[in-house]
């Protein structure tokens, strides 16, 4: 028996859409999660009125990708791993609409930031950053190489995050605790460290819905992948 | 409940077989589907499990035993008709006899030498209601059972099967000449019939597999390839065959 592609070639090229537009929304956050880290780090208020406009074309997009998969439910009734491609692809979809949320709150935060002095503690965003941000890329390139190998990878970073947005929020609390010029500059970069830690969260999301899709092994909540 | 260990089959006195080397244990009061490609030899395993291929003269069980209820039904001292009475059989072309309704669902019973018209009516309304058709037909059992809907035919075949109360039910494609409506209530129908027989049922339908069965045996050019829970085996099969056929790959 040849293994080749689906006998009804339409079903294929849906299939097709749907991971291309899936693909397309995850570049779309996380180019809204970079202009917002630039936008702050830069002070760039048209950067992050950018990401806040930008966020409209990933919400349609994630209406689209809905509709797109419950059309492919009902038109070709998918079975096993076609099914759970779309399921995944849903789901996927729905945590990197949330990124790009995040990253709205990030720019929203960060224009706020902007109009007051510029202070140096900003940088101690930038390890929990680069990490939230690894983490989103290798999950969206597990998803588009259909990698469980890159989605575990995407897990096991999940700890050093952990420990980067604790280091961070340490830092601003204890300078909140002390009399300052800039204790709402500190507070409002204790959320967007939040926002970064929350990316992250999103990005393991999508390793363990790529894990689902590849292997139909559920592992959320603390489960084991099997052999 | 049925134990099919290492079942080769032929058509032509053992020539070719049509079925390889087939072992699978199809449980009690459970539906196990049987699905595959045309000529996969699916139909050909139903028909051995009550012997319907003995009135094709050279077909013979080449290798291994069925066993029903712990008896090898090829066994000498088994005979074919005694056989079929705990084996009922619904065809994919509803049949039922060119008679009223009554008289389709109390053949058998007749048959077997009941003749008192009260247990006679008490068997048909049992078997009528059991095939969920009495509410539509109690008002007319004296008519030609030919003047029923289709759906309402293949139910009738249900009725008059189960009439007998046999241990198992075979059905080869039920629901392929039924329009969506009537396939739902004949599928409905199996669902309930599950608490009290053994169902094994041929069909094309993935969906109809995945909806009513809970096991499901999957077959290819005459080999079983997988045979599984039916939630494996629609979810995540172990065999790349399986998978390619289910979604659609085939070819």
């Amino acid at each position: 028996m040849d293994t080749k592609g689906h006998i009804l070639t339409e079903f294929d090229d849906a299939l097709t859409s749907l991971k291309k537009n899936t693909i397309a929304i995850g570049t779309l956050a996380q180019k809204n999660l970079e202009n917002a880290l630039s936008g702050l780090t830069q002070r760039d208020t048209a950067l992050c009125n950018q990401v806040i406009a930008d966020d409209e074309e990933v919400d349609q997009l994630e209406m689209q990708i809905d509709n797109d998969s419950l059309q492919v439910m009902a038109k070709f009734r998918p079975f096993a791993s076609d099914l759970r491609m779309v399921i995944s692809s849903m789901k996927i979809t729905h945590n990197l609409e949330r990124i790009s949320d995040h990253a709205v709150s990030i720019a929203k935060r960060s224009r706020k930031i902007i109009k007051n002095s510029e202070i140096d503690e900003i940088s101690y965003i930038e390890p929990a950053y680069h990490q939230a941000l690894k983490m989103l890329q290798i999950s969206l390139q597990s998803y588009s190489d259909s990698s469980t190998e890159l989605a575990l990878e995407v897990l096991s970073m999940d700890t050093d995050l952990s420990k980067f947005h604790k280091q961070a929020t340490k830092t601003y609390t204890k300078r909140l605790e002390e009399p300052c010029d800039h204790y709402k500059t500190y507070l409002n970069l204790v959320f967007i460290v939040r926002w970064i830690e929350r990316v992250g969260d999103l990005a393991t999301n999508i390793a363990e819905d790529v894990i689902f899709m590849q292997s139909a092994q559920d592992i959320r909540h603390g489960g084991d992948l099997e052999d | 409940m049925i134990q099919i260990d290492n079942v080769s089959f032929s058509y032509d006195l053992g020539k070719t077989n049509v079925l390889r080397n087939i072992s699978l244990d199809i449980p009690e009061k459970k539906v196990t589907s049987f699905i595959g490609p045309s000529g996969c030899g699916k139909s050909t395993l139903l028909r051995c499990l009550n012997r319907m291929n003995d009135l094709v003269e050279t077909s013979r069980v080449t290798t291994g035993e069925i066993r029903i209820m712990d008896k090898n039904i090829n066994a000498k001292d088994v005979d074919a008709i005694e056989l079929r009475k705990n084996i009922g059989m619904v065809f994919q072309k509803y049949n039922p006899f060119p008679k009223s309704i009554y008289d389709n669902v109390a053949y058998g019973l007749r048959i077997q030498g009941i003749k008192k018209k009260d247990i006679l009516d008490a068997a048909v309304e049992k078997a009528l209601r059991g095939a969920a058709l009495w509410d539509e037909v109690k008002d007319r059992l004296k008519d030609s059972a030919l003047g029923l809907s289709g759906g309402q035919q293949q139910r009738l075949c249900i009725a008059r099967t189960t009439a007998v109360q046999p241990k198992i039910i075979l059905m080869d494609e039920p629901c392929s000449a039924l329009d969506p409506i009537a396939t739902a209530k004949v599928e409905e129908l199996i669902t309930e019939l599950r608490n009290d027989y053994t169902i094994v049922i041929v069909t094309h339908s993935m969906q109809q597999a995945s909806r009513i069965s809970d096991k499901t045996a999957f077959f290819y050019l005459g080999e079983l390839i997988e045979y599984a829970d039916t939630d494996t085996i629609f979810q995540n099969p172990a065999q790349k065959q399986t998978e390619d056929y289910i979604s659609g790959r085939f070819g």
